[in-house]
């Protein structure tokens, strides 16, 4: 037969095993590793950036976009299904890759060698800052999906600490080169830029956009510590909130059967 | 006046389960001598710079041209070709080691069967066996010629794996070269048949979803195979096969 083996042919002992050609599901899981961490992941954290762009406004801007994106549809379960979740196992499964490879850079100290190090050591880094932002800006101190105006305060009042500030500038650096960066890998990788002359000037992109990003990012912590907002107001009134409270009492008075009083205070909330 | 003479370090193991030391040797200098060269000089007469005799060393090498791929070790530091290391050009003393992925047999000796082992895995052949003469093979075009022939240029060395990070025990990654002989013979227009095998063996664990992109194997490659380009156009044919094969399936 032709496959047999030729019995003085050597059999591999020991080292890195062969191909497991077509078995296995970690494609899958890899992949899926990938896509997220540029949708919906990259995409969540240009909606941030641009959501925290509204501070240059100050509090009752911020407050308002903080309101909008609380009063999305669904916004718990797209919070969960499109944030929470992706976010969990991109860094779980980026901690996984991370401990499988080898790296060799004190070696073969080339470029894409460092960016693949600086890869892993901003996505570790992305970690813990999201999970200690998570906990303390979403789950801890003043519930912003219920307080929404109370937003701008609760971040100013969390970057007066001098290291906490220096934990979220050093954390927008990692995060915007990560994404970049992982865009850039994630074009290469799936093939949309093979050639050598494509993923240069897809270099470039990146570069750039991440360097937007990396900008907007770091002028929004500007807006909070820089004091043209300082000691902002815990509870500054939202005119989204306004309206509300005038459409409830609007809806009470339907109840009464005061249709004229609702036209009224509807045209004075708009 | 003494002969000018070449700095060597030599990594020495007798076997797979030997301790490792390392031995200095001098060689008489000539002018545009390589580190094969001299090994084969250090082979011929083993005996160290301290004067003391050795077993002779071990390594492979054959074509002393760059064109086998035998002699890939790793020469201060970095994993290259024997025959095409300038000793002019290295910083002595030449630090010369085994390849460090590829389980030893014996001093610079290395079992690098893995290889042949992934390129049997991925059908990277052209099948024309047959009991009759099927005459002669469809045309390839001069301009599929400019992209197949760099990648025929392959000469297995496997330095392009010894560099990859991600080439080790933990991921058992197929490695650059495997990848970019899938792209050479799934783009030869009778090799092709098997282009869809060779694609869902490449999905399987250790496939060429591991690869990390670090662009080490394309920077190392002797023969400047253009192995970054063949792994993003073979990984984009393999989401392609996946994606099919689910929807069919």
């Amino acid at each position: 037969m032709a496959t047999a083996q030729h019995p003085a042919a050597p059999t591999i002992r020991e080292g890195v095993q062969p191909l497991r050609a077509g078995e296995g599901t970690s494609f899958v899981w890899r992949k899926l590793h990938s896509l997220l961490g540029v949708i919906p992941i990259g995409a969540f954290l240009i909606e941030h950036i641009i959501s925290n762009w509204e501070a240059m406004g100050g509090p009752v801007a911020y407050g308002k976009q903080v309101y909008f994106l609380n009063h999305l549809p669904l916004v718990r379960v797209l919070e969960w299904v499109f944030i929470f979740l992706p976010i969990l196992y991109h860094a779980l499964y980026g901690i996984y890759i991370w401990l499988r490879g080898k790296a060799n850079v004190v070696y073969y100290p080339w470029a894409g060698n460092w960016l693949y190090v600086t890869q892993r050591y901003t996505g570790l880094f992305a970690v813990i800052y999201i999970g200690y932002h998570v906990a303390t800006q979403r789950f801890m101190g003043v519930d912003l999906p219920n307080h929404p105006a109370a937003a701008f305060w609760k971040v100013q009042h969390e970057l007066s600490n001098p290291l906490i500030l220096a934990f979220y500038v050093v954390a927008m650096f990692a995060i915007c080169f990560h994404f970049a960066y992982g865009v850039w890998l994630f074009a290469a990788k799936w093939g949309i830029t093979p050639g050598t002359e494509a993923r240069r000037r897809f270099a470039w992109v990146c570069g750039v956009g991440g360097f937007i990003l990396l900008a907007m990012g770091l002028a929004s912590i500007w807006a909070f510590v820089g004091g043209k907002y300082a000691n902002a107001p815990e509870n500054p009134s939202l005119s989204y909130q306004r309206t509300e409270i005038t459409v409830q009492r609007a809806a009470l008075n339907l109840q009464s059967g005061a249709f004229v009083k609702i036209e009224q205070t509807a045209s004075r909330a708009s | 006046m003494a002969n000018k003479t070449v700095q060597f370090e030599i990594k020495r193991q007798a076997g797979p389960d030997d301790p490792a030391n390392w031995e200095r040797f001098e060689v008489e200098w000539r002018p545009g001598m390589n580190v094969i060269s001299a090994m084969m000089e250090i082979a011929t007469n083993p005996v160290t710079a301290e004067g003391k005799p050795t077993t002779p060393i071990t390594y492979d090498s054959n074509c002393l041209e760059e064109i086998c791929g035998s002699c890939a070790m790793r020469i201060n530091g970095k994993a290259r070709m024997a025959c095409s290391a300038l000793v002019d050009r290295l910083e002595q003393p030449i630090k010369v080691e085994p390849l460090s992925k590829f389980p030893l047999v014996r001093d610079l000796q290395v079992d690098r069967s893995v290889l042949f082992e992934n390129l049997k895995r991925v059908k990277a052949w052209v099948p024309v066996d047959g009991t009759y003469d099927l005459g002669s093979g469809p045309r390839v075009y001069p301009q599929q010629q400019e992209v197949n022939y760099p990648l025929s240029n392959c000469i297995s060395c496997t330095c392009c794996m010894e560099v990859c990070p991600q080439f080790n025990e933990a991921t058992g990654f197929v490695g650059a070269a495997t990848i970019a002989q899938v792209k050479l013979f799934n783009n030869h227009p009778t090799g092709k048949v098997f282009k869809e095998e060779r694609l869902r063996a490449l999905s399987g664990d250790g496939g060429i979803q591991e690869c990390g992109y670090a662009q080490n194997c394309v920077q190392a490659c002797p023969k400047q195979i253009p192995l970054t380009t063949a792994i993003s156009d073979v990984g984009r044919d393999v989401i392609v096969q996946k994606a099919k094969d689910w929807l069919r399936g």
